[in-house]
């Protein structure tokens, strides 16, 4: 009887949860592994590399001072070796200093993330309603003139380069109007051309996936049941339609949290903002491979971390959900699979 | 048993896609788009008076004229000619990238789906491990890490670019796999990789390919976003994303340098998307 019980416990609540914690271990070490080995593996003699970026202009460092960095970094330690120092570093919340300034890489980081999420942020509340918005008019009259224009507006939007595009704000709004500052932080208004380039991109993408999920949704058989039953058109698509469309979506809406780290990456240079995107590049660049590993790190632990809370949420939302799965992403239907970060991809599939 | 298992595989798939092409207008436009370009840069290439590289400073940031189409650089280059060879670069590479990924993704999920028992979940760690990485901060992670250069950029993208591919194939051969077809295949006891060969792989070509021109248009968008960053093809080379990057410092003075070849990708981009949007659309929807 007990033991019954305890092969039933593994299949259910418990279970679930115990394999996926031991897949996302799984996962975040193999992440941490890979971005280990990136810079193990990386070219060139790296006490060298950190003498020439911590004494800059100075020529040749002199030899005792990279035999000096060589045994404090434990550069000369088998990989297994320095993997475990970083590792345990990191576990006690150590994420090493900045090479060029000496500076803790968590207090460079910090300011630095506020930048960004201030600027995903304004992004996203530009770009989902207007992505909502959007999906509404085409749902409003499939096939009509309406509908093809959000689809076009979508597409091109996802087609757009977003640096040119940014670029382009530049020309028309900073140089030729001069309504709008070009470059730079500080006040809210230089906050806007930024907001509204990644904002393009989080609209292109949601639009579709929106209209099509809504599409779905407004044509399962149980709305006609309804309809026979004398619900309201309203009620049905605020309680039926929206809210069936809702699981897939938020599913997408967190992967695109995720993504918006990357384009802000190219926003933050194009604009010469601070934040995570121009940090990553100017470290790249120097060669400041403590914040490089770091922030790989970041973005990969938050791409795993959201998709794992994006997971539960649906388990809440969608009680079909809540059924055994074999492994961490399995669940998800096989075209979301395949448009994990290329929402193009879904329109109208299965 | 004198039923072959090839009389049992749903190999409609190529007449569908002949099929498709035939009756419809817009792939067919599309299509015939497609390969207009193509042979409009070939004649391009072909018919300009002008060398890419070569500088020409009595004729520095002209505008659009009769004989510069697109205006000429800071270095007095005909863009429209620089756009012409830039589309080798970022059409080209990015081709090779995305098929480069969609044979390794392939192959993993094949292995990973069909081999199944420690394999799977041993290669969809891995394939987790790898997409947990946003794609463009690992590229710039690699290749600047490695050095910029163009073949450090491919590296950079290629690894960052199959485990798309691993995941759908894998859960396509999962599905397929329990098919009577295959069933009856491994009970006749053809060999595994003609199994795989001759069964699994034509009944997923088409959702690979649908995948391959998304992975498409993407790479060219970060192709170019890489070597605009200077992580990419570097400089004197005439790539998209090297060109805008050539042309920021003379934005205001000759806007021209930045338009052309902005348009240039997003014309492309958009073009294998919407080619992409409809062989889905026509292929994968019917059953």
């Amino acid at each position: 009887m007990n033991g019954r019980n305890r092969t039933s416990a593994l299949t259910g609540i418990h279970g679930i949860l115990i394999k996926r914690l031991g897949a996302l271990a799984v996962v975040l070490f193999g992440v941490s592994v890979l971005t280990f080995s990136l810079y193990y593996l990386s070219p060139g003699d790296k006490a060298l590399a950190i003498a020439h970026a911590r004494y800059m202009g100075e020529g040749n460092a002199p030899p005792e001072v990279v035999q000096a960095i060589r045994e404090k970094y434990a550069l000369n330690e088998p990989f297994l070796t320095q993997f475990k120092l970083w590792v345990s570093g990191y576990l006690k919340g150590d994420f090493g200093q900045s090479l060029v300034s000496g500076v803790p890489v968590w207090e460079i980081f910090l300011p630095n993330l506020r930048e960004t999420l201030a600027l995903a942020c304004s992004a996203l509340l530009i770009g989902l309603p207007l992505a909502f918005f959007l999906s509404l008019v085409s749902l409003w009259r499939p096939g009509s003139l309406y509908d093809r224009i959000a689809v076009a507006v979508a597409s091109i939007g996802a087609a757009v380069p977003s640096y040119w595009l940014g670029l382009m704000l530049i020309l028309v709004f900073a140089a030729w109007l001069n309504w709008l500052p070009s470059f730079g932080t500080g006040t809210p208004a230089h906050l806007i051309l930024p907001a509204a380039t990644l904002a393009v991109w989080i609209t292109a993408s949601q639009t579709r996936l929106f209209r099509s999920f809504l599409l779905e949704a407004s044509s399962s058989p149980f709305l006609e049941a309804l309809r026979l039953r004398g619900v309201g058109e309203k009620e049905i698509f605020w309680r039926h339609i929206l809210r069936h469309a809702m699981v897939p979506a938020i599913t997408m809406i967190g992967l695109d949290l995720a993504y918006l780290l990357e384009g802000a990456v190219i926003v933050e240079v194009i604009f010469a903002r601070g934040g995570i995107g121009s940090l990553l590049v100017g470290s790249v660049m120097s060669r400041d491979y403590p914040i490089v590993l770091f922030l790989v790190m970041f973005s990969a632990f938050s791409y795993v971390a959201i998709n794992s809370l994006i997971e539960a949420l649906q388990d809440c939302l969608d009680p079909r959900k809540s059924l055994p799965a074999p492994s961490l992403r399995a669940q998800r239907p096989i075209t979301t699979a395949s448009a994990t970060d290329s929402p193009d991809n879904t329109t109208g599939d299965r | 048993m004198t039923l072959s298992p090839a009389d049992a595989l749903p190999v409609q798939t190529k007449n569908r896609l002949r099929q498709a092409m035939a009756q419809d207008r817009f792939v067919q436009f599309l299509l015939l788009s497609l390969a207009g370009l193509v042979a409009l840069a070939v004649a391009g290439l072909l018919l300009t008076p002008y060398d890419p590289t070569e500088a020409d400073f009595l004729d520095r940031l002209a505008p659009p004229s009769l004989s510069h189409w697109f205006g000429t650089d800071q270095l007095g280059r005909d863009i429209a000619t620089r756009i012409l060879y830039g589309s080798g670069w970022s059409i080209g590479l990015a081709l090779i990238v995305s098929t480069a990924g969609a044979v390794i993704g392939t192959i993993v999920g094949l292995m990973a789906g069909y081999v199944g028992r420690w394999a799977d979940p041993l290669l969809m760690r891995v394939t987790d491990s790898f997409f947990a990485f946003p794609e463009l901060i690992a590229a710039i992670a690699i290749s600047g890490i490695i050095g910029p250069s163009t073949n450090n950029m491919v590296i950079a993208l290629v690894s960052v670019s199959w485990m798309k591919f691993a995941r759908l194939t894998r859960t396509l051969t999962l599905s397929i796999g329990h098919k009577d077809f295959v069933v009856q295949a491994r009970l006749n006891r053809l060999p595994q990789w003609l199994i795989l060969w001759r069964h699994i792989l034509p009944n997923l070509r088409m959702s690979i390919l649908v995948l391959w021109t998304s992975s498409w248009s993407k790479t060219i968008l970060a192709i170019s976003g890489l070597s605009f960053l200077g992580f990419g093809v570097q400089p004197p080379q005439a790539e998209w994303g090297a060109m805008l990057l050539d042309g920021k410092p003379y934005m205001q003075t000759a806007p021209h340098l930045m338009i052309f070849p902005g348009l240039a990708i997003l014309v492309t981009v958009l073009a294998i998307n919407l080619t992409g949007d409809q062989l889905r659309d026509r292929l994968q929807d019917p059953t």
